[in-house]
């Protein structure tokens, strides 16, 4: 029953050898052989190397020589992260589209912490769209039913921590690319603050929106793993030299007195009632808690959704413009459209953008933190949609649906500020209700111990999908 | 309504906001200041919110 353990509850078992690196590793191995043929939630699956380092791991067990907090655990690394010897195709029909002369920070940094890594995960073309498909390679099966949307950008992580395949995965967020298939998928993701993980070696899509975090069952697998992952790093300026908290340390602390709030505007509207009773009750239970619970109204999050938009629109098509200048027959239409879309601003408001991006961070952090310490607001409008009818219709209809879809994340990237989704219920349908936590620049500590609190008291984090 | 026309009234669209609210922007706006925005929003080190207002 490794598939619903935890990565804290694995790392553990490793550490007081009641589980070896090989065996982990092993159990995920054959699951991913017997149940990623109809999942797709792998592009490269990295068997023969996993092994090998599983086994290097434990000799050095063996000598009592422990890498890390992640000593044998492991885990799967989204399709955009250089990892020496494997191809990176983001998505696309490229085996190789992004290349980088270094192995991707995050994953160097997980791996020097003692993970394995079994390979590379699947993900929207490009790292574009919000529910999961891939023309090329599949579209990433949500395992809780198979016919639903996965989420995307981040399909593959959020499919393979929550079938078991992996016990952690590193996601990209750039609209809400990890919190989405978090969501869906029914785990745990996080969005850290703008710049608090290195963006080095791993494709950017937007390169003022982008983010890597961690993806995995519980909020302290996910604080471990940022553990590993966040901190300053010379190959990537954007990365900030801001202290690196111990995220582990106050993540029993008790949550009251803490201030939170659940937006009066924008975030409930169109919102499908089941996913509104989820997020109400866990706002509730945390005030059962001790958490102070009241509303708040936001500054306009829809202004943020369009100057968040704008910039990845501009950014995304000077970075992969080549690919839709000599290859546009290679491109779905979604990804060609939004390319073309970047090309048509004119740089004066690409760098108005910018300007009031830098205005609206300053607002919210003047009106809404000055009021609360977090905020619980919905993660999707639905439950995931079924894939079939998600990926229909005209390209008008596909851009409403994939723009509603991730309407209630994409402030935060605009914002740059960490946002930790976490599962909160189940649909009538059998499919995972979510909330997100919002919290200030760099005050990731406080959204781990408040989920931590919220996992403690609840257990729709241990479900796990029957796959057979 | 066809591909184009459809791209050309999303730009429009967004291209009005921004705009709109552009004009408020005072000459010393600048891009920079997001990366201070965060780094002036975050909480003070050690400060552990909720602790310091019991409910």
């Amino acid at each position: 029953m490794l598939e619903a353990s935890s990565l804290a509850a694995v790392a553990a078992a490793i550490r007081h050898g009641k589980l070896s690196a090989v065996e982990a590793t092993h159990h995920c191995l054959e699951r991913i052989a017997r149940v990623d043929g109809r999942l797709r939630a792998f592009i490269t699956v990295d068997a023969e190397r996993a092994l090998a380092a599983a086994r290097g791991l434990d000799e050095d067990a063996a000598r009592g020589r422990w890498r890390g907090p992640l000593h044998g655990v492991p885990l799967g690394f989204k399709d955009l992260c250089v990892v020496p010897g494997l191809p990176t195709s983001c998505g696309t029909r490229t085996a190789d589209y992004f290349t980088a002369d270094r192995e991707c920070t995050a994953v160097a940094r997980l791996r020097a912490a003692g993970a394995v890594s079994l390979g590379k995960l699947n993900m929207t073309e490009l790292a574009m769209g919000a529910l999961g498909d891939n023309p090329h390679h599949g579209h990433a099966r949500n395992p809780w039913t198979g016919e639903h949307c996965s989420g995307g950008s981040s399909s593959g992580s959020g499919v393979a921590v929550a079938a078991g395949l992996a016990l952690g995965a590193i996601g990209t967020d750039t609209g809400g690319s990890i919190r989405l298939p978090a969501a869906c998928c029914g785990i745990t993701g996080l969005k850290p603050t703008y710049g608090r993980v290195s963006r080095a070696g791993a494709m950017a899509l937007s390169w003022s929106n982008d983010h890597l975090g961690p993806m995995a069952r519980t909020a302290r697998d996910c604080a471990l793993m940022l553990q590993a992952m966040a901190g300053a790093d010379p190959l990537d300026p954007t990365a900030s030299a801001h202290p690196v908290p111990d995220y582990l340390a106050d993540l029993d602390a008790p949550v009251r007195g803490l201030r939170v709030g659940v937006p009066q505007n924008f975030f409930f509207q169109e919102l499908d009632p089941e996913m509104e009773r989820g997020v109400r009750e866990a706002a509730a239970l945390l005030a059962t808690l001790g958490a102070r619970v009241a509303e708040i109204r936001l500054p306009d999050p829809q202004v943020l959704n369009d100057v968040t938009g704008l910039i990845s629109r501009c950014e995304s098509s000077a970075l992969h413009g080549g690919l839709l200048r000599d290859r546009p027959q290679e491109l779905g239409a979604f990804t060609r459209a939004r390319l073309e879309l970047g090309l048509a601003v004119p740089a004066f408001d690409y760098l108005q953008a910018l300007r009031l991006r830098a205005r609206l961070a300053r607002g919210f952090t003047r009106d809404v933190w000055s009021e609360v310490d977090a905020l619980a607001v919905p993660v999707i409008p639905e439950p995931a949609p079924p894939l079939r009818t998600a990926i229909e219709g005209s390209l008008e209809d596909i851009v409403a649906r994939q723009g509603r879809f991730s309407r209630l994340t994409r402030p935060f990237n605009g914002l740059g500020l960490p946002a930790l989704s976490l599962p909160c219920g189940v649909s009538a349908a059998g499919l995972p209700l979510a909330f997100q936590l919002v919290g200030r620049p760099f005050d990731e500590t406080t959204l781990l111990r408040v989920g931590h609190a919220y996992q403690r008291a609840t257990n729709w984090h241990t479900r796990e999908p029957d796959l057979g | 309504m066809s591909e184009h026309k459809f791209q050309q009234a999303e730009l429009a669209d967004l291209l009005g906001v921004i705009e709109r609210l552009a004009g408020e922007l005072s000459l010393a706006e600048e891009p920079a200041r997001f990366a201070a925005a965060l780094e002036d929003g975050a909480p003070p080190a050690g400060a552990t919110p909720g602790s310091v207002t019991p409910g």
